[in-house]
């Protein structure tokens, strides 16, 4: 499931821009992938993120992954809920399983972003 | 996120039963194990393991390697290549045993089954295969004084025709299970099996030998040596037959996290590995017979039973969710928040962690606490303070506490 309204990266994270804010998360394929999560490590608020940088880290019972951001800029809410209920990720990780929010330091961070197409194609290529 | 570990350096083998694990757990649920691919999970780790504790699990071992030793000498072959006695098995019987090197050190942890005099199946860990493979040529390459060229011969025999590979099926439910597939005549012999103990079932519906042995620590639980070429039919059969017994296919995760709540050991994590431990570590000194006149790794094997300083122990820890999970080398900590050792293996079963960790000897007790420190796991962390590698003898402050267990569970 490839939703319209966000962008996507390589490493099967989520943004959903808006103006100068992003909303961030993981994917679908990355979810399935993981299987039931049972751990979440979110950034800390005012944390800043580059580009691919580190964000965080998920486990579930036979893995543990780096979530890297698909934005710049500096956190300013993160999911606290998913520290105690981290399988919402699993339930819907492209609404309540969302994992921060950044105030973007970028006015165009869709250029480093795929589109929705890209990256079904990405997956598709990859399967 | 990054990829989960894909090791796409050469190609990983597809096992007899792929097309079924592709059907029922789908492609990205396969994952490269020992050189072929194999499903984590069906349905889900927790079901699976579940279900080989209260009904009964099903799992392709068919990548396991399933040697095949004969002749005049294989006796001898075998008692002086492994560390148990096999001239006190009779046909019919099997025994964990372990192959050792010139220092002691351990190869692979093995089970010998003893079809015939003079006939017998060995089955070696998938990730062994070829060093163990090469290991018994080299011996009766040299040892021609012990065992003349073509006294044994050493056959894979998931490659041969007739041949077999392993199929196992584990758990309370898994003799009814069999009930239904083997002749009515055979019923009596099955259920009078005892454990470590093996019957062929030849008839002209299904050629199986069925072994009492496994992975899970369940008593009632059996490995199926089939023909390769019936093996799709023998798991879409049980399957089918005993689906209102709940029986149901059962990946590599449920495998790890059942062998982990048992305390059963995986090579390279409890036995040899980086701290190269030793079967006496592991809990298993009944399986070195150093009454035998002699055996590959004797010698060093016997120094080191008098002298070795640590063991491997099995710790509970919670887990309910937003617990961060254990890790290996994760350090175990005693009461004086000194680290004594560290987590080989770990997995989280319902809303408990278990724990396989090394540990130095005399320091712990059953029934005792015990605390973690978990290692750092990303750069991150490190950056914070946390220590990637926590050494024996630190001080550290504890993250999770949590208790002794019995080395072994009880099912």
């Amino acid at each position: 499931m490839v939703p319209e309204n966000l962008l996507y990266t390589r490493d099967h994270e989520w943004a959903r821009i808006d103006g100068d804010t992003a909303t961030v998360g993981i994917t679908d394929h990355a979810q399935e992938a993981l299987g039931d999560i049972t751990f979440i490590e979110l950034p800390k608020i005012s944390q800043s993120l580059a580009v691919h940088g580190f964000l965080g880290s998920v486990e579930s019972s036979k893995a543990a992954s780096d979530i890297y951001s698909p934005v710049a800029g500096s956190v300013t809410e993160i999911n606290k809920v998913l520290t105690v209920q981290p399988d919402l990720i699993n339930k819907d990780c492209y609404g309540a399983g969302w994992l921060c929010r950044v105030k973007l330091t970028d006015p165009d961070p869709s250029k480093n972003l795929l589109s929705p197409a890209q990256y079904q194609q990405f997956l598709e290529s990859n399967a | 996120m990054t990829q989960t570990d894909q090791d796409f350096v050469s190609q990983p083998k597809k096992t007899v039963l792929y097309d079924r694990h592709l059907a029922l757990a789908g492609q990205s649920r396969l994952a490269p194990f020992a050189g072929y691919l194999l499903p984590l999970w069906y349905s889900g780790i927790p079901a699976e393991h579940k279900a080989v504790r209260t009904a009964a699990g099903l799992f392709d071992v068919t990548h396991m390697c399933v040697l095949g030793i004969a002749g005049p000498a294989a006796l001898p072959f075998l008692d002086y290549l492994t560390t148990n006695s096999v001239a006190a098995l009779t046909p019919g019987r099997a025994q964990y045993s372990y192959i050792l090197d010139d220092h002691g050190h351990v190869l692979d942890d093995i089970i010998v089954y003893c079809l015939a005099p003079s006939r017998y199946m060995v089955v070696v860990n998938a990730a062994n295969t070829q060093k163990i493979k090469a290991w018994s040529a080299q011996v009766l390459n040299t040892q021609t004084d012990l065992f003349s060229p073509g006294s044994v011969t050493v056959l894979d025999i998931r490659h041969e025709s007739p041949g077999r590979v392993d199929l196992a099926l584990q758990g309370p439910a898994s003799l009814f299970a069999l009930f239904r597939l083997i002749p009515s005549e055979y019923h009596l012999r099955l259920e009078s099996l005892k454990t470590f103990e093996l019957l062929h079932v030849d008839s002209p519906q299904i050629d199986l030998i069925i072994a009492r042995t496994g992975y899970t620590g369940e008593k009632i639980a059996f490995e199926l040596f089939v023909d390769p070429s019936k093996a799709p039919w023998l798991w879409d059969t049980l399957l089918d037959l005993c689906r209102d017994l709940n029986v149901i296919p059962c990946g590599l995760g449920a495998r790890d996290s059942l062998r982990i709540e048992a305390g059963l050991p995986l090579y390279g994590h409890e036995l040899d590995g980086p701290d190269l431990i030793s079967p006496y570590q592991a809990g298993y000194p009944w399986a070195v017979k150093l009454n035998k006149p002699e055996f590959i790794g004797k010698t060093a094997i016997a120094a080191h039973a008098a002298s070795f300083r640590s063991q491997i122990v099995r710790l509970s820890f919670p887990g309910e969710k937003g617990i961060r999970p254990i890790r290996p080398g994760d350090a175990v900590l005693d009461k004086f928040n000194t680290c004594i050792g560290h987590v080989t293996s770990s997995a989280g079963i319902h809303d408990t962690q278990i724990a396989l960790a090394l540990v130095l000897s005399g320091k712990i007790e059953v029934d005792q606490p015990i605390a973690l420190y978990y290692a750092s796991r990303n750069a991150a962390q490190t950056q914070l303070g946390r220590l990637p590698r926590p050494e024996q003898n630190m001080k550290l402050e504890p993250d999770l506490k949590g208790l002794v267990l019995p080395r072994f569970a009880k099912f």
